[in-house]
């Protein structure tokens, strides 16, 4: 676009041509009124509340809708300009009800704000004002259409970004109202960025209603910490307790939008679960203790059960993957210090030997300029909202998107789906790659030779060849495959010879934080799998919860509740499983409650302070490691706060992936079976979160399977499989259950 | 939800946008649905075009709801539409209606117990020259006063 010069009240700026003039008054910080005009959403014009005067146009313009060109003079402020608004303003309250002492909105309401400025002292309409009933559109956001100016955002938000157009503008003139259709309300994953557009009180956070003030409460910038992405958020807080969470911007990671589950999960931060004092179990019974008690307690035991005789090796370090970057670091350094090499994350992965190792070399922008996407065992849209958001961008561009999963997932973008069953993924993939050597007349190895590309890898094969600019996903589905190393090998050989980029998004939450502290054992130590089958005599837990965590649940509480194992258990939440195994449960703080840093999938470390102070006797999971270690007399403990921890992880080399030997050959008949928490139910925290659990993506809980394998395990419409309500749908391949479950694995697997 | 008889007519009109358009048949789609199911649209069958057409259910809804042709509520088999706009307004419509309610016994909205006639407020049917004036099926009928309206509803079998 051409450079040109127009005029604003007087005073010349630079401007290109064909922009919007709203884009260049905002960028120059001239203030023009509005109320449907939103940057990231396509323009409507129908609120009118920014008509401005532009010079030689008789009539008052939109300025969110009117073009600049060269020469341009545009008045803001003169009479007309200012007549034209305040006439908008006189139409717009005519039926927006005075109710702003018991609305939610009020103090940072859009129409409130612009009314003082616009707005009569005196209305002249003495005729009734229309009203709408409210509707229930679920736990999420609370809803009192009254208060709606019809500015549209919600609809257009929800078609355009969210990809699903859920409300919508029924009836006309005084009767529109903007309204869902389905009566099961909103069900996207993104939907509460329609209570951060909406001007006025109309769409309010329902777990927010009538708590607080705006100016009552701080806003702190954090990051949240339930996915890959890291969104940056402003946690709101009032005497000390997170009140509400809305979106940052950052147009590197979030742009302006957040999942709900970064949104709503502040909420189970004070569920009545919460752990509150430390414990320790004298004679099998719990006793509350202070402090110095517990921890004594935790070292005394520590040394006599491995340390005082040499038994390092016997004792074990696990972690869930929703701790800091440096809860990883220095819980890593205290078992290192100990002499104990067995420490890990990986806790849902049913084979540690066929572990996933895959770089991400794509950025969460870059994605939306891909032209091919290959996702693989993925269910991306509520796994991954905002990498999916990416895609669709890349989508809406042009992009061809293509699925390879075990089932057709609901997505929100124009996607080919393919199910695969979870056994023939490898070999599928196995044929690309030679399709790939072929096309490009490139010496095929060995293990190639005999795998006969089917017409879908020759296909997908091709599309990747001719993209310009493909990725390819890799998703959780895939963890506990049979071949998931040698699938990860297969993709990175693929991306390789198509100059594609990879994106691994098969360990969520901060996983990628804890590979970058190195919260991984060494050939000399035991991974997660081994330690629940070995002679352990001790662990240490980090907010671990086996019935959830656990791809082997059972046996991980069998190992923990072992006769003569001592366990020292930090946990922010209570849990009876816990009070059964353990001997020292700490309180630890969590999300929002603790400073550290979160590795997203753009490899961004991006920090973050503590929004509030964790309840009663809980302390940040770094300060009780660093006194733990203190008192186990290790040195190189001396921190102060948790960003000296991570400057001094900054200076730590770090490993590069390695090649994985590619074995196709373990293939069986087995009916496989993908267990996989719903996305409000992926870490302790969402899983206390009344108001996610509530909705409808929380009360997923359902196995779904085809008619075949239904047969093969005898099962018919109504029954359950592994304590789960079957569906039989021909959405999902052959020889494979897929699980979506909001209840716990134990039991299931 | 939709008969083969409905799906085929509908995809005539699908046919006259360009490919991926079919939503634009929005319109006629809904009307065919309609004129299958009493002359009325129900939640259900709004969603079944919308899921014909892929296109959300909502925005059938949005244009479902737009029009004064498409009917939520039952209706009789002769719909009497009045004018209730400016030109007929000032010429005395409203007393016209409360002439027709009483005549039938309903309100605007409802059915007569026959199910034979209903009466429908509609905005300006571009008739002001003949104000006021109704609409019944396709005919017109202008310059209307109590005489007349008896006469024709009477005639109206």
């Amino acid at each position: 676009m051409a450079d040109i010069k127009i005029e604003i009240d007087g005073q010349i700026v630079n401007a290109k041509a064909g922009e919007t003039l709203i884009a260049v008054t905002d960028r120059e910080g001239i203030s023009v009124p509005r109320f449907c005009y939103h940057k990231k959403l396509s323009t409507s014009a129908s609120c009118r509340m920014c008509l401005v005067d532009i010079e030689g146009v008789p009539k008052p313009q939109t300025s969110c809708s009117t073009p600049v060109s060269d020469g341009m003079k545009i008045y803001t402020q003169n009479e007309k300009a200012k007549a034209s608004q305040k006439a908008v303003m006189e139409f717009l309250l005519i039926n927006h009800p005075l109710d702003c002492p018991i609305c939610d909105q009020g103090g940072e309401c859009e129409l409130q704000d612009v009314a003082v400025e616009y707005g009569s002292d005196v209305s002249r309409f003495s005729e009734g004002k229309r009203v709408v009933a409210a509707s229930d559109i679920g736990p999420l956001i609370q809803t009192d259409m009254t208060r709606c100016i019809h500015c549209t955002r919600c609809v257009r938000f929800g078609s355009e970004i969210a990809g699903m157009m859920e409300m919508g503008g029924t009836g006309r003139g005084e009767d529109l109202k903007i309204e869902p259709f389905l009566t099961q309300g909103i069900t996207s994953e993104l939907s509460g960025n329609m209570i951060d557009v909406c001007p006025v009180g109309a769409l309010t956070s329902k777990p927010f209603r009538y708590e607080l003030r705006s100016w009552q409460m701080a806003s702190v910038d954090s990051i949240a910490r339930h996915d890959l992405t890291g969104s940056n958020i402003y946690a709101q807080t009032y005497k000390g307790q997170v009140k509400r969470v809305v979106s940052g911007d950052n147009e590197a990671v979030n742009e302006t939008w957040i999942s709900d589950r970064d949104r709503f999960s502040y909420e189970g931060l004070s569920h009545k679960n919460r752990l509150l004092a430390p414990q320790i179990k004298v004679a099998g019974q719990w006793k509350e203790v202070e402090w110095d008690v517990a921890l004594d307690f935790a070292v005394k035991g520590l040394n006599k059960h491995v340390l005082n005789n040499r038994k390092a090796h016997q004792l074990g370090g696990l972690a869930s993957n929703t701790a800091t970057t440096e809860e990883f670091y220095l819980m890593q350094k205290l078992l290192r210090e100990l002499g104990c090499e067995n420490l890990d994350y990986r806790l849902n992965v049913n084979n540690l030997e066929q572990a996933i190792v895959l770089a991400s070399n794509i950025k969460l922008e870059a994605l939306e300029s891909v032209d091919y996407a290959m996702v693989i065992g993925s269910n991306l849209r509520l796994e991954q909202p905002m990498i999916n958001h990416r895609l669709r961008k890349a989508q809406l561009a042009g992009a061809e998107i293509c699925a390879l999963n075990v089932k057709e997932f609901d997505y929100n973008l124009k996607i080919s789906h393919t199910t695969v069953a979870p056994q023939e993924i490898a070999t599928l993939l196995a044929g690309v790659l030679k399709s790939v050597l072929e096309k490009k007349a490139v010496e095929l190895p060995e293990y190639l030779e005999h795998i006969s590309s089917s017409e879908l890898s020759i296909e997908l094969a091709e599309k990747l060849l001719n993209a310009e600019n493909s990725v390819i996903v890799l998703g959780e589905h895939i963890v506990n495959n049979a071949q998931a190393a040698s699938i990860a090998q297969l993709v990175t050989d693929i991306a390789e010879q198509v100059t594609g980029s990879t994106l691994n998004v098969s360990m969520t939450s901060n996983s990628l934080g804890a590979q970058y502290a190195h919260f991984v054992p060494t050939s000399a130590g035991m991974n997660a799998n081994e330690m629940l089958q070995a002679d352990m005599r001790a662990f240490l837990l980090l907010d671990v919860y086996p019935e959830y965590d656990f791809h082997h649940a059972s046996s991980a509480i069998e190992a923990l509740s072992k006769e003569d194992v001592f366990v020292v258990s930090l946990n922010s939440f209570n849990n009876d499983l816990t009070a059964e195994y353990a001997d020292v449960i700490l309180p630890m703080a969590a999300m929002y409650e603790t400073s550290g840093s979160h590795v997203n999938i753009n490899n961004d470390i991006q920090s973050f302070k503590a929004v509030v102070q964790a309840p009663e006797e809980a302390k940040p999971a770094w300060k009780i490691l660093k006194v733990l270690a203190d008192l186990l007399e290790l040195p190189g403990f001396h921190y102060e706060n948790s960003s000296q921890i991570s400057s001094e992880l900054a200076h730590q080399p770090h490993e590069h992936s390695h090649d994985s030997a590619i074995d196709l050959t373990s293939k069986d008949d087995t009916v496989e079976t993908i267990w996989m928490h719903s996305a409000y139910h992926t870490d302790v925290l969402l899983r206390h979160t009344a108001a996610l659990g509530a909705s409808q993506i929380g009360q997923t809980h359902l196995a779904s399977m085809n008619v075949a394998t239904a047969e093969a395990l005898a099962l018919k419409s109504g029954d359950v499989y592994l304590g789960v309500p079957i569906d039989i749908t021909d959405t999902v391949a052959d020889q494979c259950v897929f699980v979506s479950s909001n209840q716990a694995t134990i039991g299931g697997l | 939800m939709i008969s083969d008889n409905a799906k085929k007519q509908i995809d005539d009109w699908i046919a006259k946008y360009p490919q991926g358009r079919q939503s634009s048949a929005v319109m006629e789609a809904l009307k065919i649905v309609q004129a299958e199911n009493a002359n009325q649209l129900s939640h259900d069958s709004i969603q079944a075009v919308a899921d014909y057409l892929n296109m959300p259910g909502i925005a059938a809804a949005e244009v479902a709801t737009f029009y004064e042709n498409y009917n939520h509520q039952p209706v009789g088999k002769h719909i009497i539409r009045f004018c209730h706009n400016i030109s007929c307004m000032l010429n005395g419509s409203d007393d016209l209606i409360a002439h027709l309610e009483t005549k039938l016994g309903v309100k605007t909205g409802e059915v007569t117990k026959d199910g034979l006639i209903s009466v429908k407020k509609v905005e300006c049917l571009g008739a002001c020259v003949g104000a006021p004036m109704f609409q019944i099926g396709d005919q017109y009928y202008e310059n209307l006063t109590t005489d007349k309206i008896d006469d024709i509803v009477d005639g109206l079998k």
